[in-house]
């Protein structure tokens, strides 16, 4: 494998090319996939970039074909995409597309069918559709099985608690499982500024307080729009329960979390946990491995994971982000076909076990019945099991980062104390269905709040 | 005789012939000759910088989408201009870039001068001073973000460590909308001050050191000589670096990106950073394109305004 990455990877070659090494020879998957043309991928640097490349590197070994990763920064990993399928003869064979931008690339016909480039080709059972969103079908813009199958899950990341599990021990006290619960936790522990009870996210970033609003949004029945699935794109993020799922993140911050919330962004959240300055916080599963390193945690085997909490009646709504592999149309049928040799062994319960054992988060649901799912290491696998049972998708729609805008500067004015909670949402929904209203999507918009 | 074996003067003009011939005529009046060595030229600057503006100024009429891997160009008119003007977030900008670039340019250029003078009168360490002062700007965008966000962390920064060391609460810089931009015209300061400090010292090590010695012999104090001499002859650099850098600072993006995102709200929200949004991250390019125009007008115009003003202190009144 090589890799083209801004960051270079010289600096580590000689300790990564022993823990590959090590890892690979721990880990045999006695698969035979056909030899292939090479291939190319285009892929963030993520927190689980590192187990993906691993899981290549196995990959690789196995079966004896190339693979070639161009590791960009998040926003230009989409921009190399969009020049790549834009163009008459695509650069990357296998593009990895967030939740923000897999839906652009569907509808703009830029990526093929797995299984028009191979009918035979079989989904494993096991694997996780997440919100449906790797089949679409083209003629009726929808995403549901009835569709194609258009790409392969990579990671499926969904935000999940995590809570000091020595404090809880101490305190007596179980996981909350809902907001209630939560609140009255969080204010357990908050002795600021040694320790806050819980610590969000409420900076303005391409999907940052956004994302970690919506499990809270969704957890208290609320929604952004009214029903995606039936193409009802009428605004409902101002009704009762979108202002009682702000107010209630908002005094959260207030009074049982960070004083500067409005200005912190996911390193800063984690940094706060791994320093044992937080009992709580919501943040994206792919944060787990950082938990229990020695050389950037103090809290190493004291952290625990719990699916996000939710109203008594609605179940928890972790909102997806995760990542999607899909095959780009203009590149040539040999190298495509080489790509689906790769997700097929890629989707196996074998690669999905060694692709937890190198850090990453598996897509198969077997791995998680694996016994490494009982290993104390892997604690987070049973309850991300759990709530990617639930998890929602928020954007059916390729237009979706116009409305991520809105949220972001929307929500972090409200966090911030601009604004109200209540002229936030109002103003929100106003611009949100005049996007949806610019491209022609049935929507509408609800009586203001008061 | 051939013409082109005339010696030139120092001055770089060619002497005039006897009866009036000007050297350089047979080939500098043949309009075919003078398009035939200007062609190149014309070509490769259309292609490298008209043809993209005017293809930008095109597209800022259009809607573009891609559908089926074939981009559409739809009409859309004035439309797009007439969004620009009501977009919230590029008013919040322009009015924050404007803050912005004034802020940071005259802190610029005041310690910019000020180390200059200093570095141009000191005789000893004078190379060592020199390279301290010009690190900062060999540090490269991002590199600078990072180690100002770090300082500037909230919880763990060097900024407010250092305060809890005399007593002082912790301050919000990035996240606070009092400081936010300050913070970050400050790190901009921080970080382009060398630039203004090159200019102006190229710019008084070049005057001549007898107007000095005849103010000295006149009896002219330091502050006099400053005032009456250094600073005049110094306007016209002065004025060439405020352009270079005015210009410059309004394009700023890398350290509002970095930094603050744009963020709390719109407190650092700034032109370039709008439109890398509309442009890149919305998708709207012919939004984007629009934007683009104006904010290009903008800097022309403050450009056309630096210079006429050079050429104004040039000139005198």
């Amino acid at each position: 494998m090589s890799t083209r990455s801004k960051r270079g990877w010289t600096r580590r070659s000689a300790m990564t090319a022993m823990s590959a090494a090590a890892f690979m020879s721990s880990t045999r998957l006695g698969w035979a996939a056909a030899k292939v043309a090479p291939i190319t991928i285009v892929i963030n640097q993520s927190p689980w970039f590192d187990s993906f490349r691993k899981t290549v590197e196995l990959y690789e070994q196995e079966s004896g074909n190339k693979v070639e990763l161009d590791v960009n920064p998040f926003a230009g990993s989409l921009e190399k995409q969009r020049n790549s399928v834009r163009a008459s003869k695509g650069q990357y064979d296998l593009l990895i597309m967030n939740s923000g931008w897999f839906a652009e690339m569907y509808f703009g016909g830029f990526v093929e069918a797995i299984t028009d480039i191979e009918p035979g080709f079989k989904l494993d059972p096991d694997v996780y559709t997440l919100g449906d969103t790797i089949y679409f079908d083209p003629a009726k813009k929808t995403m549901t099985p009835a569709g194609k199958l258009m790409s392969m899950p990579i990671s499926p990341l969904i935000p999940m608690l995590y809570y000091r599990g020595d404090l809880y021990k101490e305190a007596g006290l179980k996981a909350p499982d809902t907001f209630a619960e939560l609140e009255a936790n969080a204010r357990k522990f908050h002795a600021p500024p040694k320790m806050y009870g819980i610590v969000q996210r409420g900076a303005r970033g391409p999907h940052t307080v956004a994302y970690d609003f919506y499990p809270y949004l969704y957890g208290f029945g609320g929604g952004i729009f009214k029903d995606q699935a039936a193409a009802d794109y009428s605004i409902t993020l101002n009704d009762e329960k979108g202002k009682a799922a702000l107010d209630y993140y908002i005094r959260l911050a207030r009074e049982a979390g960070h004083p500067k919330t409005a200005s912190l962004d996911q390193a800063e959240v984690i940094q706060n946990i791994v320093t044992g300055k937080t009992a709580h916080m919501i943040t994206v599963i792919a944060a787990w491995s950082q938990m229990d390193d020695p050389t950037k945690s103090v809290v190493v085997d004291k952290i625990e994971f719990a699916p996000p909490p939710h109203v008594p009646g609605v179940p928890t709504a972790p909102g997806l982000g995760h990542w999607l592999g899909g095959i780009s149309k203009n590149v040539p049928n040999d190298r495509k076909r080489a790509t689906v040799e790769f997700l097929r062994w890629f989707q196996t319960k074998d690669a999905q076990v060694a692709a937890t054992k190198a850090g990453g988060i598996p897509i198969n649901a077997a791995a998680y019945r694996d016994p490494v799912a009982d290993e104390r290491k892997y604690r987070w696998m049973k309850p991300l099991a759990e709530a990617l049972k639930h998890s929602v998708n928020i954007y059916q729609f390729p237009e979706a980062s116009e409305v991520i805008a809105v949220l972001e500067l929307g929500l972090n004015r409200a966090i911030a104390g601009e604004i109200t909670s209540t002229v936030a949402l109002n103003s929100m929904a106003d611009e949100i269905n005049g996007i949806m209203a610019k491209y022609n999507y049935k929507t509408g918009k609800l009586e203001p709040l008061k | 005789m051939s013409v082109r074996s005339l010696p030139a003067t120092p001055a770089g003009r060619l002497q005039p012939r006897a009866g009036g011939e000007r050297a350089g005529d047979r080939y500098g009046d043949d309009p075919a000759w003078r398009w035939a060595t200007l062609a190149p030229s014309l070509a490769i600057m259309l292609a490298l910088s008209v043809l993209p503006l005017l293809n930008l100024f095109w597209l800022s009429f259009n809607n573009v989408t891609w559908s089926g891997g074939v981009a559409t160009w739809t009409p859309v008119g004035l439309t797009h201009y007439k969004a620009v003007f009501s977009d919230a977030l590029f008013r919040a900008g322009v009015w924050n870039t404007t803050v912005f670039a004034l802020g940071a340019v005259t802190g610029q250029m005041i310690l910019g001068f000020v180390m200059a003078l200093y570095c141009s009168r000191i005789q000893r360490g004078r190379v060592l001073y020199r390279a301290l002062f010009i690190l900062p700007i060999l540090i490269p965008g991002i590199v600078v973000g990072a180690i100002w966000k770090l300082m500037l962390n909230y919880d763990f920064g060097l900024a407010n460590q250092a305060l809890g060391l005399v007593g002082i609460e912790p301050v919000d810089w990035l996240g606070a909308n009092e400081t936010a931009l300050l913070s970050v015209i400050l790190v901009d300061i921080w970080h382009w001050t060398p630039f203004c400090f090159l200019l102006f010292l190229a710019g008084l090590e070049s005057m001549p050191r007898d107007v000095y010695e005849a103010a000295h012999m006149d009896g002219a104090s330091g502050w006099q000589e400053l005032l009456h001499v250094t600073l005049p002859m110094m306007l016209p650099t002065i004025m060439v670096t405020f352009a270079f850098r005015i210009v410059l600072a309004f394009k700023v993006f890398d350290e509002v990106y970095l930094l603050t995102g744009g963020g709390p709200g719109t407190a650092t929200e700034v032109v370039s950073f709008t439109l890398y949004q509309r442009f890149f991250t919305e998708d709207r390019v012919g939004y984007g394109a629009a934007m683009s125009i104006i904010v290009i007008f903008l800097v022309s115009v403050l450009l056309v305004l630096a210079l006429s003003a050079r050429r104004r202190s040039e000139t005198g009144p």
